[in-house]
């Protein structure tokens, strides 16, 4: 009788993600991941049709966790600077946490994969941000602007930072270990910049 | 969608490129008692994964044989 194995599941997931992180997709098959898992090849793909099904899946699965720790306690009617100060939060979290499932996404995100695991998350991300700031723009927090503008200036600066430390350096190779200091710090900077 | 697992057939198979598949597509389309079935041509053990209430391992791997690929349960 077969059952799902919980453990095993997240086992395979987190494996996964590894490989397909440290090696790209190209190199990754499902025969490899048994192996790194040691389990036999059937389980998987008793689980999964295929590679692409098993890395949309493990995608989707991944996203859909990471758009509810990032709207966690948020809500579109917060002031501007209480709403991003939480999306700061929750989004820095989210990388502290799961820093293995971040670097997934993100390298999907420029995969063929990308549309499809992204599709199921942009239209609620979207909604959930366009009413956020033109609430902003209505009650005169900020200027309006394009998405692209808003994104780049509001969120780059905290990726930078989480990139910085996840490579353990900064500028011309300065050792860099994150701290709430500099998180809130670039925070202020960010916050100050885009308020009216 | 939640597959009942005791359902899901897999084996190792030679059917590797794109014109085996398609070989073996009007021969699995077809069969009644087959609800889904893919080839991972990725995979180095070319995995054919069947999805069947009814079909036995024997059956499943008789079928494809009698269209000139080798077929063995994936274990």
């Amino acid at each position: 009788m077969r059952t799902r194995n919980a453990g095993k599941e997240l086992l395979v997931k987190q494996r996964a993600m590894e490989m397909l992180v440290a090696d790209g997709f190209e190199g990754f098959s499902v025969n490899k991941l048994a192996k790194a898992c040691d389990i036999s090849v059937a389980t998987l793909y008793i689980y999964y049709k295929d590679k692409d099904d098993l890395i949309t899946k493990i995608g989707m699965e991944e996203g859909k966790y990471m758009t509810s720790v990032v709207f966690r306690d948020f809500d579109p009617e917060m002031s501007f600077a209480e709403g991003l100060r939480k999306q700061w939060e929750n989004r820095f979290a989210w990388m502290m946490q799961k820093p293995t499932s971040s670097l997934f996404l993100e390298s999907l995100r420029s995969s063929s994969y990308g549309e499809t695991v992204f599709k199921c998350m942009t239209d609620n991300f979207k909604e959930m941000m366009e009413q956020f700031t033109k609430n902003a723009v209505r009650r005169g927090e900020i200027n309006k602007m394009s998405l692209e503008a808003f994104w780049a200036t509001a969120f780059a600066p905290l990726y930078t930072l989480v990139r910085f430390h996840n490579e353990g350096r900064s500028i011309g190779g300065k050792p860099f270990t994150m701290s709430s200091k500099v998180l809130w710090e670039t925070f202020d900077v960010v916050l100050k910049g885009l308020a009216k | 969608m939640e597959q009942n697992l005791q359902h899901i057939l897999v084996f190792k198979t030679n059917i590797k490129t794109e014109a085996d598949r398609q070989t073996v597509k009007k021969l699995l389309d077809n069969h009644a008692c087959i609800r889904q079935w893919n080839v991972d041509l990725h995979d180095i053990d070319c995995v054919l994964r069947i999805v069947s209430p009814r079909l036995s391992t024997a059956e499943a791997i008789a079928l494809v044989n009698r269209h000139g690929y080798e077929c063995s349960e994936l274990l």
